[in-house]
């Protein structure tokens, strides 16, 4: 499984690079929306990202729309700190996971088995 | 009795009187209901009560002016009637003598027999004669009927007999005879055929012309009476007899008809005179008749006086229950003002109160977004560290340990600034007033809306110009202002906005600070609008209308001023001005005030 991580904490990002790697899942980290469409604009393949909704510049729901247009077959996690319902309801609305900041990580390994089954194995 | 009276005293008393809480009372519109209260009362009452006063003024003066007119004609007429008879009483007797002169032979008048004979016949006919006297042009008495002798008396020097010499005839003044008798003298002058001339005079008794003057009197209030030219009185007088004889009104300029005035007389009553010369049409007398009469004395005066009185008591207690019913409805309306301003004002109090809290709530919000960052950089650290001890084995001696640990305290460092942010700006809440950089709080309160600037790339620049001075100031309400007004800013922006706030000194004791957005602007004929409570453009439901007209009374209690520039699609800009001391200023206002 391979793995694209946006998020603009960059600690956070790459610590949670970090933990998911121990798990065996590869994982690319940007700290910038336009990086990670650079990335994948020069062929990169994922099978989900995880993003945050809230970035300076492009946040992650846009982020989101510009993705799906290169890979349709791309899954997506949203992540965020602003336990907010309006952020909640942005999530479930644009047909994807949601998960707040703090997370546990054993959660996030379960939603992404449960985004893309099919490359668990 | 005492509780029905209380009662009703507390309908007259305003409410504003009894509860007017402290706190409310810079919500208010009016902040002097008192001063409304009795100002509407005199206007309600002066209204109503003036052309009542006016009127019944006017009306009281036409009835006593016509009034005044027919005692004057009145009086007038007992006086010309009176004057008649008094001229007749005098020509009646002058006539009398001058028969006698032309009738008798000046023999038969020099003969005392005779004299006497037509003495006894003139008292037949005219009764209070009291003698007859014949005097030659010398002056010389030539012959005398009647009680007294004075055969020979030279009268060549008296005042009369010049008088009579000059005029052909002489009625005198009265005067007290040799008996304490008031008399008059008439005197009567004939030329004879050789050119002398004598005279002759009788002395009348006066009881029957004081009789003839006071058969005229009507009503205890009326006096008749004669005085001479020089003001003495001459013939009986309720009023005016006693002490100086002098009568207290002027002696009237000479006239030859009966004339009539209204005046008032030595004691302050006010009278009618009228007055007549008295002149026969053989010759002038020196009397004067006057008549008096009270005002308050005549008939017609009396009924009106009643009337007036009865006027004057229904007009009292019409002027009582007018002020009465003016002042309940002046109270009632104004305790409708009072109650409507007042839950007016407790709805912005009320408001102002849920705006802090909404606010703080907003802030707290804002707060556990910025600490959820952190917390989650401190769990995937923690994590991290835990998985290098559950999965990899190799934990010990690893410098990539210490570094995580030290990832962990400064992000734990980072929710501590946090925390202490908000517990500050909390804290500074409960502070009155207190010396403040600005340019600090500003800051401090911008660092609450950074992220969302950076979410929606709006740039915030702040500009704080050199020797702008810390201000004092109620902390409280100056940042619950400028929150108001950086989330405006925030709410009318979209994405990729400047927010620019200035900050500077303006003429030596105020300072100036504009907020300015680059948002969606206000349209013109909202900008006087704004200001005011529950005006809003906002959808129904999200806005109260009530955060900048709370701005702007925020801005007043802090003795400062408020302004708006606004273009649609170019952005607005608020201007608030403040003391620099704001206590200063309340002192000052105090004493001038």
């Amino acid at each position: 499984m391979k793995i694209l991580l946006v998020d603009d904490e960059k600690k956070f990002a790459s610590m949670l690079a970090k933990r998911l790697e121990l798990r065996g899942i590869k994982v690319d980290y940007f700290f910038e929306a336009t990086n990670a469409i650079q990335e994948v604009e020069n062929g990169k393949k994922y099978d989900v990202a995880i993003l945050d909704v809230k970035m300076p510049g492009m946040g992650g729901i846009e982020l989101r729309r510009k993705l799906s247009r290169m890979d349709s077959d791309l899954k997506f996690i949203f992540l965020t700190g602003h336990g907010s319902n309006v952020d909640y309801k942005t999530g479930v609305s644009e047909a994807s996971y949601y998960l707040p900041k703090p997370l546990k990580i054993n959660d996030l390994i379960e939603t992404l088995y449960l985004v893309a089954p099919e490359k668990t194995t | 009795m005492k509780q029905k009276f209380h009662s009703f005293f507390f309908i007259l008393w305003p409410r504003f009187f009894r509860e007017l809480s402290e706190h409310i009372i810079p919500y208010l519109t009016f902040n002097n209901y008192p001063r409304i209260w009795v100002r509407g009362i005199l206007i309600l009452v002066s209204t109503s009560l003036i052309p009542l006063f006016v009127m019944t003024g006017i009306y009281y003066q036409l009835i006593e002016k016509s009034i005044d007119n027919a005692l004057i004609l009145r009086t007038e007429r007992v006086a010309s009637n009176t004057r008649r008879a008094v001229s007749f009483f005098f020509e009646e007797r002058l006539a009398a003598l001058k028969f006698m002169v032309n009738d008798r032979d000046y023999k038969d008048l020099i003969n005392p027999t005779q004299l006497s004979e037509i003495l006894k016949n003139l008292k037949l006919g005219f009764g209070g004669l009291t003698d007859l006297s014949v005097i030659d042009y010398n002056g010389t008495q030539l012959t005398y009927a009647g009680p007294y002798n004075l055969e020979g008396k030279d009268y060549s020097q008296q005042n009369w007999f010049l008088e009579c010499q000059k005029r052909n005839a002489y009625v005198s003044e009265v005067f007290s005879g040799y008996r304490g008798v008031p008399h008059i003298v008439v005197a009567v002058k004939h030329t004879r055929p050789d050119g002398n001339f004598f005279i002759i005079r009788a002395t009348l008794e006066t009881e029957r012309l004081f009789n003839a003057v006071t058969s005229y009197k009507s009503g205890t209030y009326a006096d008749i009476f004669m005085i001479n030219h020089d003001g003495v009185v001459q013939s009986p007088s309720k009023y005016y007899e006693k002490k100086t004889r002098r009568i207290s009104i002027e002696v009237p300029e000479y006239s030859s008809r009966t004339k009539a005035l209204l005046t008032k007389d030595r004691k302050g009553i006010p009278v009618i005179v009228s007055y007549a010369f008295i002149n026969t049409s053989i010759t002038p007398t020196p009397f004067i008749l006057i008549v008096v009469k009270e005002k308050e004395g005549v008939s017609v005066m009396k009924i009106w006086l009643g009337l007036k009185t009865n006027f004057n008591l229904f007009l009292a207690i019409s002027a009582m229950v007018i002020v009465l019913i003016m002042s309940l409805t002046a109270t009632s309306l104004i305790n409708k003002i009072y109650f409507a301003d007042r839950s007016k004002a407790e709805a912005m109090l009320s408001a102002e109160q849920k705006g802090q809290l909404a606010s703080i709530g907003q802030l707290a919000a804002g707060v556990a977004h910025e600490i959820n960052n952190p917390l989650a950089l401190i769990n995937e650290t923690a994590g991290y560290i835990k998985d290098l001890f559950v999965i990899k084995s190799q934990y010990q001696d690893d410098p990539e340990l210490i570094e995580q640990i030290d990832v962990i305290l400064d992000a734990v460092e980072r929710c501590g600034a946090i925390t202490r942010q908000l517990l500050g700006f909390a804290r500074q809440l409960d502070v009155e007033s207190r010396s403040l950089n600005l340019k600090v709080m500003m800051t401090n309160l911008l660092s609450f809306f950074q992220k969302e600037a950076e979410y929606r790339n709006i740039s915030i620049l702040l500009d704080v110009e050199d020797g702008t001075p810390s201000i004092e100031t109620d902390r409280k309400k100056l940042q619950q202002i400028l929150l108001n007004l950086i989330n405006n800013a925030f709410q009318a922006m979209d994405k990729d906005g400047n927010l620019s706030i200035k900050i500077g000194i303006v003429g030596t004791d105020m300072v100036r600070i504009s907020i300015e957005d680059s948002g969606c602007g206000i349209e013109e004929h909202h900008l006087n609008k704004i200001f005011d409570p529950f005006f809003t453009t906002k959808q129904e439901g999200k806005g109260t209308g009530l955060g900048l007209s709370i701005t702007f009374g925020l801005v007043k209690k802090l003795h400062g001023n408020i302004s708006v520039n606004s273009k649609v699609g170019e952005g607005t800009t608020f201007v608030i001005t403040l003391p620099i001391n704001f206590k200063k200023e309340e002192k000052h206002e105090n004493s001038t005030g």
